[in-house]
């Protein structure tokens, strides 16, 4: 069985393909974009003699990029997104090419199981409430013109999939991990707070931060592609034990730097957001509507996560959270030394 | 005003265009984006989902036809303006025309010939020179502060590392690596048209010197393009340099202009407008006072920008407003567009020197072999 990875050489990937070669895979397919990023997965494959992995690289937006990657393919991981960016940026990364690989499919004429990695984003949130509960029964975003650009652009880019899906029959699995940490990632999720001229302004406050350490994150993807059972279904994925994010900011200030850090209470945060949500409109814009109460309440108003739906077909997260994130500080302390 | 707002439509719907449409929005006794198309549909969709525009195509032809725009503004890609300003034109649209204008100045003349042919306004994306700190120093001028001008020193500094610069070396397929002029031509309309109202000769003397200081990593055309660029423009009394950086950190845009009686420094990031101080007291005195009298234009300048800003009048793109602005009411009124052509035209006609003499055509190898001999 031929398995395509897309966003192999990314902070997600890279660690997908480990687990796949760790697996015993042997014929693997790496989309990659061209660039310099090649390197750890070279270091990476070279563990493994026995398997055949053969590298892809070009651009998802490009139809004959797409149709290379697809060609053969029996089973396809597609993790790349663009990350961040301008909108159309984010738009071009994350929508557009998946429009061009799911046209690459369809040209295939044939049933290739495909697994989208989405994210917690896309889920109606706003309107949950303090202390709901997010499951995958939550809706979609209805409002996608009220969050962030990259929440609408997985959104959308989740859409495209289902679209597909329900028009040429194609054999799809979504899941949406929360905040996926590691040695390499960005240290803090916005779901913590905000680094904001100098001072951290703590937002996250007692709710709990819906983590998944990489390589479970990644373990979550293989058996969503590896169950048949899981067709047309959507899984959460969040590790067990979850910290809360003041206990995560305790941690981080104790294990990696000392942050200045104002504790900003949920009440205050929707006080701050509605005001600069009103200066916005009344300025015509001339300071970025950073938090709007919109924003505020999907992102701090603080929910609870379950991951009983993806336990059910049989993933359990071996990195405990502790350890994840021992290892996770561990590393960004290095980073910050090597800076 | 007493004529009903303009429907505009905007062509291209990457980065440049959420600018647009925003100022656009907030001119609505003289405009309504009725609107907006990209070849790719899903493009198209998330800038009319964001703004609320009701319009949304992946065929311009489909949008002139059913929209009937009165105002087109094309920020695609130069390789396409020609064909869709064209399209526009015939189809009784004004134009505005993001930088760069045309892909060289043949086409510049030629876009601009046929919309003058068929009656049509243009204008195109200089926004910088609409920003207060160049309305001021133009009013310096205008009042002989400066005196004569004899010199002008433009500077234009860029982060690679940016979201455009990024995006560009990321991509090997990028539109940037097919212009004539690669990055230049992208971005030097900003240092030139700084220059080019103060240099009047129709074809002042170029001179160019092109090179590339970051290490080459691709191994393909991106090692090809370089990104810092020295220019000396010479005309009849008036001298100028220009400077384009990838690599001098702050990353900064300025002006300075030399007169017979002042010289003016023009800073776009801090929108300072200042006048160098002259020493006019004797001995160490003369030399102690001037700091005092810099620090005393700066503290006036910044209390007029904080001013600007209670006044709502400090954004970004508060130029391209004023542009819009003056452009639409050119429109409205018949009057002359708020750009003068004969400047698009010298500018284009610069450009298309400097180009040539930046040489970035040149093979992969033979840059390999340049740079181990240095």
């Amino acid at each position: 069985m031929k398995i395509l990875v897309t966003g192999a050489a990314g902070f997600l990937g890279s660690v997908t393909v480990e687990r796949l070669l760790e697996r015993g895979e042997t014929d693997i397919r790496l989309f990659i974009r061209p660039g310099p990023k090649r390197g750890k997965l070279d270091q990476l494959i070279a563990k493994y003699p026995r398997a055949q992995v053969e590298f892809v690289t070009g651009n998802l937006a490009s139809a004959a990029d797409c149709a290379k990657a697809v060609d053969g393919a029996d089973l396809i991981y597609h993790l790349a997104a663009g990350m961040s960016g301008a909108a159309a940026d984010l738009f071009l990364h994350t929508v557009v090419t998946s429009k061009y690989l799911l046209d690459a499919i369809v040209a295939e004429k044939r049933p290739i199981r495909t697994v989208l990695v989405s994210s917690f984003s896309v889920y109606g949130v706003a309107d949950l409430g303090r202390g709901g509960r997010l499951d995958e029964s939550v809706a979609l975003e209805s409002h996608p013109e009220r969050r962030d650009l990259y929440a609408q652009a997985k959104l959308r880019q989740e859409k495209l999939f289902w679209e597909y899906r329900e028009k040429h029959g194609l054999p799809l699995t979504v899941l949406r991990p929360g905040v996926i940490y590691g040695p390499g990632a960005k240290p803090f999720s916005n779901r913590v707070g905000l680094k904001l001229f100098g001072i951290f302004l703590h937002l996250g406050g007692s709710n709990p931060l819906p983590l998944t350490y990489v390589d479970n994150c990644a373990d979550a993807i293989l058996a969503a592609g590896a169950t048949p059972e899981a067709e047309g279904q959507v899984f959460n994925v969040v590790d067990d034990n979850l910290p809360t994010c003041s206990r995560f900011l305790k941690d981080y200030r104790k294990e990696v730097e000392p942050l200045r850090v104002v504790r900003v209470p949920y009440f205050a945060t929707m006080w701050m957001s509605r005001a600069v949500e009103r200066y916005h409109h009344w300025s015509q814009g001339q300071l970025p509507a950073v938090f709007t109460p919109y924003k505020t309440a999907s992102m701090w108003a603080g929910n609870r996560f379950s991951n009983a739906k993806m336990k059910s077909i049989g993933w359990t997260p071996l990195v405990p959270t502790e350890e994840g994130m021992r290892r996770a500080f561990a590393s960004a302390k290095m980073q910050q030394a090597a800076s | 005003m007493t004529s009903p707002p303009l429907k505009v439509a905007v062509v291209g719907c990457g980065k440049i265009a959420d600018g647009h449409v925003e100022e656009i929005q907030k001119l609505t006794s003289r405009a309504r984006m009725v609107a907006a198309c990209d070849r790719e549909p899903l493009i198209a969709e998330q800038l009319c989902t964001r703004y609320g525009i009701p319009g949304c195509y992946s065929d311009f032809e489909e949008l002139l036809e059913k929209e009937k725009p009165d105002v087109v503004h094309i920020t695609t890609p130069p390789q396409s303006h020609m064909m869709l300003s064209r399209l526009a034109a015939e189809a009784g649209c004004h134009l505005y025309v993001e930088k760069p204008f045309a892909m060289n100045a043949n086409e510049t003349r030629a876009i601009l010939a046929h919309a003058q042919s068929l009656g049509r306004k243009v204008t195109l994306g200089y926004r910088t020179y609409f920003d207060p700190p160049a309305v001021a120093m133009r009013q310096l001028v205008a009042e002989g502060i400066i005196g004569d001008v004899v010199h002008a020193e433009s500077y234009y500094g860029y982060n690679l590392a940016g979201q455009f610069g990024s995006a560009l070396l990321s991509d090997p397929t990028h539109w940037v690596h097919r212009l004539p002029g690669k990055l230049f031509h992208n971005i030097i309309d900003h240092l030139l048209n700084k220059i080019a109202e103060f240099v009047p000769d129709d074809d002042p003397h170029v001179l160019v010197h092109a090179s590339s200081l970051r290490p080459q990593r691709f191994g393909d055309h991106r090692d090809l393009l370089k990104d810092e660029l020295r220019l000396m423009i010479y005309g009849e009394r008036v001298t100028a340099f220009g400077t384009f950086s990838s690599h001098i950190r702050p990353v900064r845009e300025s002006l300075r202009l030399y007169g017979t009686r002042n010289t003016a420094h023009i800073d776009w990031d801090m929108r300072t407008v200042t006048l160098e101080a002259a020493g006019s007291l004797p001995s160490a005195i003369g030399r102690l006072v001037p700091a005092f009298s810099m620090a005393r234009s700066y503290l006036r300048e910044g209390m007029r920008n904080v001013w600007s800003f209670a006044r709502n009048d400090f954004h970004y793109f508060i130029g391209l407003k004023t542009q819009l602005t003056a452009f639409y009411d050119c429109i409205l009124r018949d009057t002359d567009p708020p750009y003068p052509y004969r400047n698009i035209i010298r500018v284009s006609a610069m450009l298309d020197e400097i180009f040539a003499q930046a040489d970035q055509g040149q093979s992969l190898e033979k840059l390999t072999m340049e740079r181990t001999a240095r």
